[in-house]
């Protein structure tokens, strides 16, 4: 199915470049279709307004940060009470300063709150948008949450995060760091 | 004169033409984080004219504990405990949503006994989140006693749970692979004398709400959301259900054994009260929901068949790279995990909750202007809004 979709997005919209990325074990894992990020807006236009594919509604935004790029996966799905169908469309985004792909409010309204919390966790900009501010995050929060080079800023409004006194940093960062720790005891012992 | 119950269109207050000249200003309103008919810690921020709302903007983010980021650092069984905490009133769909999307990864096969008594904790559970919607529902709309009577009923099954699982609430219950304890046959034969009892009581239920004429009067025609809003703003479960759509995950994409199970699938609209998609029939979708469970938990009962509870799932959890999106209907509707995995990681390298309250919240600013502040309330309380799932 992702292969004769994203054949059908390259036929309707020039330059979307649609590759399908299918998986070895259909029953395991998702297959996708990663388009164009400059083209996503037209891709996802079309995939709602064709009638062929018709995908209705907008499940759900996700972002990946993959180090060397970051991914936006739109997640989109058909209310067909016959058969259900889902896609997984994503775009690349490799700017890491100033991440900007296009908003696709316009098409699905509950575009707004997804994509302003891609926003709040990976600072991807969405151009267009009509209230891009920081939904779970506070208004005033430093950096990218779920950025895998994130660091917690230590001051907040005056306010020590993460104050020595009252975190147990052993129990925080549970078992990768709990790992590390007993490895530097022992090393210490001996 | 046409009353407020009669079928018909809808009342909307327009906003006062003969003092618009005098008007210069709309005022500001906050509507939370601690009031109590947003259920939680959900702010919005309502600009009112006099009594009328002209614009509402949610403000979320007040329980937000980074559940994603910390489930980045901690192996795959440790992630339950924390997918419990998303919906705190639903936590078995919770548990079970996450176990099937690690379970699809593994290709793990679940015993059939494991799959059953799922279902049957499942629908349980989502009885007693239904029965919590309906209590605090009617305590938003200044009805005290009903809440009385739905959690007399939700405390039984929580009492179930308890002996299971050990918890009253959150439970890490139900592991990757199977469930984490056996129902003996005592057990379940409680459990089934619970369904009969159950049943009784939606009945009274009904009388005392449902049919009630202050009820229906503050309920119907009020907030209506229609099939197009819901499909545009991602709405799942008992709101989409309610605008009259017929779409539930466990008829239309059957997960698990849902297949094997008959029972219906209630739409809005079709009572001869109020009209499609406003409150009183979201709220009438989740009263027939509780029926419709006690039907599969009797059903499941009658299948139930000793065997074992937990499938082969290897020591060190480690999944292959890839990534998956899976879907289940929770109460609230149309709960999704987006796992990434990357090879030899004890870890999820991202994963994603998709929670169904995130986008009904977002439908707020779309039905609140033009209705009356008490008209608001009870919007957003038929919604049914879990703010531990929304802010993650």
């Amino acid at each position: 199915m992702h292969k004769e979709l994203s054949d059908l997005i390259n036929r309707n919209v020039s330059g979307a470049n649609a590759v399908a990325y299918l998986t070895a074990d259909s029953k395991k894992f998702d297959s996708s279709i990663t388009v164009d990020a400059s083209h996503i807006l037209k891709v996802i236009e079309f995939l709602k307004s064709n009638k062929e594919t018709s995908f209705n509604s907008l499940h759900c935004i996700s972002g990946v940060d993959y180090m060397d790029h970051m991914e936006v996966c739109y997640m989109l799905t058909n209310y067909d009470p016959t058969a259900v169908r889902d896609v997984t469309v994503k775009v690349k985004v490799t700017d890491r300063v100033s991440p900007a792909v296009d908003s696709i409010v316009n098409v699905f309204a509950a575009a707004n709150f997804l994509e302003r919390e891609v926003f709040d966790m990976f600072g991807i900009k969405f151009n267009n948008h009509p209230d891009l501010r920081r939904i779970l995050c506070p208004d005033d929060w430093q950096g990218f949450p779920l950025r895998k080079d994130y660091v917690a800023q230590k001051d907040y409004n005056g306010m020590t995060v993460y104050p020595d006194n009252k975190m147990n940093m052993e129990d925080r960062e549970f078992i990768v760091r709990q790992d590390m720790i007993k490895k530097a005891q022992a090393a210490k012992a001996q | 004169m046409q009353t407020r119950w009669d079928v018909g269109e809808p009342i909307k207050p327009t906003l006062n033409t003969e003092t618009e000249q005098l008007k210069s200003e709309l005022l500001t309103l906050n509507m939370g984080p601690q009031h109590p008919a947003t259920h939680g810690v959900l702010r919005i921020e309502i600009w009112t004219d006099s009594e009328i709302v002209a614009h509402a903007i949610p403000h979320i983010g007040y329980l937000h504990r980074c559940m994603e980021k910390h489930s980045e650092n901690i192996d795959f069984r440790g992630v339950i405990p924390f997918v419990d905490r998303l919906d705190y009133l639903a936590s078995m769909n919770m548990e079970w949503t996450y176990a099937m999307t690690i379970e699809k990864m593994l290709g793990t096969e679940v015993p059939r006994r494991a799959e059953l008594l799922r279902i049957m904790t499942c629908e349980l559970q989502r009885i007693a989140s239904h029965l919590m919607a309906f209590g605090t529902y009617a305590i938003d709309l200044g009805a005290f006693s009903p809440f009385l009577y739905a959690f007399d009923y939700r405390e039984k099954i929580l009492r179930f749970f308890e002996e299971v699982s050990g918890a009253r609430l959150l439970y890490n219950y139900i592991w990757i692979g199977g469930l984490w304890n056996d129902w003996n046959d005592d057990q379940i034969a409680r459990v089934s004398a619970f369904c009969n009892d159950m049943e009784e009581e939606t009945k009274k239920y009904h009388e005392l709400l449902s049919m009630n004429k202050i009820f229906i009067a503050r309920t119907a025609n009020v907030g209506v959301m229609s099939v197009q809003d819901c499909l545009d703003f991602g709405a799942t479960g008992p709101i989409l259900r309610g605008a009259g759509m017929k779409w539930d995950l466990r008829k239309n994409a059957p997960y698990s054994l849902y297949n094997e199970f008959d029972f219906d699938v209630p739409v809005g609209g079709v009572d001869g009260v109020g009209q499609a998609g406003d409150c009183w029939n979201r709220y009438i979708v989740r009263m027939k929901e509780v029926v419709e469970s006690i039907k599969i938990i009797r059903q499941v009962i009658e299948k139930l068949e000793p065997g074992s509870i937990m499938g082969k799932v290897p020591k060190v959890m480690k999944l292959p790279e890839g990534e998956v999106y899976v879907r289940a209907e929770c109460p609230r509707g149309e709960l999704a995990f987006h796992l990434v995995t990357k090879a030899d990681e004890k870890m999820p390298y991202r994963l994603k909750v998709k929670s169904p309250c995130f986008a009904h919240t977002s439908m707020l600013p779309r039905v609140a202007p033009g209705q009356m502040i008490a008209d608001f309330v009870a919007t957003v309380g038929s919604i049914d809004i879990v703010l531990g799932e929304i802010d993650r």
